[in-house]
């Protein structure tokens, strides 16, 4: 783990604010009264077996779907009632990179800044093609473009506008390893830069590796939250060097939702 | 080998058909069932039932038509089989391949067969499909009473037509595989394929044109009928060698009694067994192809289904410049609009689609141009005009219509985006009419088009006396103004099917998915008819109401202007109130319900 757990202190403001967030579909709960923050340079993980309600719940924050009751507060910005000043706060990012067929490279940095107002985006989007290795590609369309790279750019589009909140769903799907590692890195550098982020994902030695925060999800319902440490506290029974993913069983009671 | 091939066809088919009719407990599929069979049955009934007066009338004057109607429809279906065949030749796949789908190819490519044992499973696959179909046809179609003949004569018939048509393309494919692997001067191939075929077409044509000019212009042409013609034009020697080919292939199907048929069908199944040979005895490594073609399917499929506008041809997309400088601040619906412009433009230049329109517009012109120039010369009157006004009410009542089925760069489009479009900080009303924008741009160029055609040809002599230029101008202008908003609001209708109706809509996407998907294809028309029908009558009523309350005062021309602004003020309202509440819908939108 590279940060220091709650690096920001208890008492700064929280970037992501959830009250008893519930989404319903019929009479099916996908989740249930969950509660949680994040603060500036945390990075949160979300786990939970399948059918847990992670991605609704990324969903519901990103406000990509509607949140059946409860509350979100992102950047200050209540989603429900100011969404548009919530979003501008906020990025996100799906496991599978979504694309339009037609569009390069630069004209998708083109479309996203319009979109956000990004007065200065040429001047932005120059070093973030250097730094995710877009810059020889950017007038390629995304069907010539290799997965990695359709991520890179999904990446690039999304931290155009600087946004101070992400959300990332499975980020490492169909990453190859130096792929990984440049996301786990990437992560890393957004946080300490001041970003809260949320990810979920089922590689529990990334969240070992990048998050400050862990929150377990079982049935749409909140088993456990709060740093590393203080979860594992909680289900390690006082035994000493219990792996995150022996802790995830015990906490899931083993099977899945 | 094969006995296991027919059991993966024949179980697949079976497991089919259980899974379509278990569909059937999901109301949206039995629905649109119920819809489809009561559509086949009116179908059936209308042609098949008993004749009432107007049917026996039109059934006497049809026997004196009936050979015309026979030679129409061969020469149609002669015109199209040479279309599709010229550009296997003039523009095939980069490697041709035969069509197997990417789990045949998964099991069936490795595994212990010959090539020639494929080759059979591919034509196998095909001839159940092509049995079907020709059952299904002739029952539809029965035209028994058209020209003689019977069902199963039609059956038959289709089966030929069908078989030969499927193996004349097999045949080709694997020969220009064969031509491709072996030859090093493959373009000099496919160059005198392309002269051939222009030869071919252009022969055909001269004939045609010369028949047709001579028609027109001679002196017999008051008293000889166009029977007579069409029957001079098929018996011509020139003609007659040149599509004897697509005639023998034909010829079952025409047939008027079963001693004509078995006299066409002994040549047609010689001619069908001679591809038949040509296709087994082929070498090629159609393989490579194949699996190109299987893989080109599937990620089409897969775009259909994710909600992705149908490509015309198979070139690959390519980058283009965008529309316009797109600025970085300013409305974000422009942005929409940048994007949406730019995917249309890539989608619909394609060189294929291209090549149709060109070859379209030659066909046009061969076809029609010494047949209105004849015809001009002998009355004396101009044939333009008319055609002209005729075909851009046709082209606008076709765009308003179904051009919103048609341009679909808009939400539909961008439905595998739904949740990327939703994270951006734009309201749903924004994003929903920045996303209509396009289309509504595209189909009002064309309707704007239109509507300078028919007002620029409209009685040119002057006969109508109120028609001056000034009431042609202010019409014209007017018609104009009112296009966009009208194309906004049948724009709104599939959207708003779109999302309210998620997997209708992209069941309705899915292609060949049985006969429950033509009932909601349908259903989808019918709504979209009612619903133009419904914006337009109360707009059109104020229209008329302005127009005669007010031409007494005013005058025509400012009258019609006074109109347009009603029709324009009322229709607006409703786009604003239906993009607002797409927005809203849209806001709301949530595709995994639908999937839940």
């Amino acid at each position: 783990m590279i940060l220091p757990p709650g690096r920001a202190g208890r008492n700064v403001v929280r970037m992501i604010e959830v009250q008893e967030l519930a989404k319903r579909y019929g009479a099916f709960s996908a989740v249930r009264d969950l509660s949680f923050g994040v603060r500036p340079g945390e990075v949160l993980g979300l786990v939970g077996p399948n059918g847990a309600g992670k991605t609704t719940t990324l969903r519901c924050l990103a406000g990509i779907i509607p949140m059946t009751s409860g509350r979100v507060s992102i950047a200050g910005h209540d989603l429900g009632e100011d969404p548009v000043g919530a979003k501008r706060q906020l990025a996100f990012f799906a496991d599978e990179p979504r694309l339009f067929e037609y569009l390069t490279v630069r004209q998708h940095l083109s479309f996203v800044a319009r979109i956000y107002g990004v007065a200065n985006h040429e001047a932005l989007a120059t070093p973030l093609l250097e730094e995710l290795e877009l810059a020889e590609k950017a007038d390629l369309l995304p069907g010539e473009l290799s997965r990695g790279m359709k991520q890179k750019l999904v990446i690039a589009c999304g931290l155009l506008h600087s946004p101070s909140v992400m959300f990332f769903d499975e980020p490492l799907t169909g990453l190859d390893p130096l792929g990984i590692r440049r996301m786990k890195d990437s992560i890393i550098r957004r946080a300490r830069a001041g970003a809260a982020i949320v990810l979920s994902s089922h590689l529990l030695h990334l969240l070992e590796e990048v998050c400050t925060n862990v929150l377990i999800l079982k049935k749409g319902e909140k088993v456990a939250d709060g740093t590393l440490a203080e979860v594992s506290a909680r289900f390690s029974n006082g035994e000493t060097g219990v792996s995150l993913e022996e802790i995830f069983i015990r906490a899931t009671g083993g099977s899945e939702s | 080998m094969l006995g296991a091939l027919l059991y993966l066809r024949l179980v697949s088919l079976r497991n089919l058909v259980v899974q379509r009719v278990q569909r059937l407990r999901q109301p949206k599929y039995l629905v649109g069932t119920v819809v489809a069979v009561a559509y086949f049955y009116f179908i059936l009934m209308h042609r098949n039932g008993p004749m009432g007066p107007a049917t026996a009338i039109a059934s006497q004057a049809g026997a004196g038509a009936g050979a015309i109607a026979a030679a129409l429809t061969c020469g149609g279906l002669c015109l199209l089989a040479l279309v599709r065949i010229a550009f296997a030749w003039i523009a095939p796949a980069e490697n041709p391949g035969l069509r197997f789908s990417e789990p045949e190819i998964a099991f069936l490519f490795p595994a212990p067969m010959s090539r020639r044992a494929l080759i059979h499973f591919r034509l196998l696959s095909s001839q159940l499909a092509i049995l079907f179909t020709s059952v299904l046809i002739a029952v539809l179609f029965n035209r028994s009473g058209y020209v003689g003949g019977n069902r199963a004569i039609r059956a038959v018939g289709w089966w030929v037509i069908l078989s030969t048509f499927d193996l004349h393309m097999n045949g080709t494919k694997l020969t220009l595989a064969r031509l491709r692997e072996t030859s090093s001067h493959f373009l000099l191939w496919r160059l005198a394929a392309v002269a051939a075929v222009v030869m071919y077409v252009l022969a055909i044509f001269r004939s045609a044109a010369a028949l047709v000019t001579a028609y027109v212009s001679g002196p017999e042409a008051s008293q000889a009928s166009p029977g007579a013609l069409v029957g001079e034009l098929v018996d011509s020697p020139v003609f007659h060698w040149l599509t004897l080919p697509f005639r023998l292939v034909l010829a079952p199907y025409f047939a008027s009694d079963m001693k004509a048929f078995a006299l066409a069908i002994v040549p047609a199944l010689l001619f069908l067994a001679l591809h038949y040979y040509w296709v087994c005895s082929s070498q090629a490594h159609f393989e490579e192809g194949s699996i190109a073609l299987a893989e080109k399917r599937s990620a089409a499929k897969a775009a259909a289904l994710r909600g992705e506008s149908p490509r015309i041809g198979t070139a690959r997309p390519k980058a283009l410049p965008g529309p316009f400088p797109l600025a970085p601040l300013g409305p974000p619906e422009v942005a929409f609009l940048w994007k949406n412009l730019l995917s249309m433009r890539s989608s619909l230049f394609g060189r294929r689609s291209l090549m149709i329109v060109v070859m379209l517009m030659v066909w046009a012109g061969a076809a029609l141009g010494p047949l209105l120039a004849g015809h001009a010369r002998s009355s004396g009157s101009d044939p333009f005009s008319p055609l002209i006004v005729a075909f851009s009410l046709m082209i606008a009542i076709y765009t308003v219509l179904l051009g919103p089925q048609i341009a679909r760069q808009d939400l539909r489009g961008d439905l595998a985006n739904a949740d990327i479009l939703k994270t951006y900080p734009v309201e749903g009303w924004r994003i929903a009419l920045g996303e209509l924008l396009a289309p509504t741009c595209i189909l009002s160029l064309v309707l704007w088009i239109a509507i300078v055609a028919a007002a620029a040809a409209i009685d040119p002599t002057g006969r109508i006396a109120w028609l001056t230029h000034g009431v042609r101008l202010t019409a014209g202008l007017c018609a104009a103004s009112a296009a966009p908003v009208l194309c906004l609001i049948q724009l709104i209708v599939p959207n708003t099917a779109m999302v309210l109706f998620p997997g209708w809509y992209q069941a309705s996407r899915t292609r060949g998915g049985g006969i429950e998907l033509v009932g909601q294809r349908l259903i989808f028309s019918v709504v979209q008819l009612v619903f133009a029908l419904l914006v337009t009558v109360p707009a059109a009523g104020a229209a008329i109401l302005v127009i005669f309350s007010s031409q007494w005062i005013l005058g025509v021309g400012p009258a019609i202007a006074l109109a347009t602004l009603a029709v324009v003020a009322i229709m607006a309202s409703e786009a604003v109130v239906g993009v607002w509440w797409l927005g809203e819908r849209f806001e709301r939108f949530d595709l995994s319900e639908e999937n839940r």
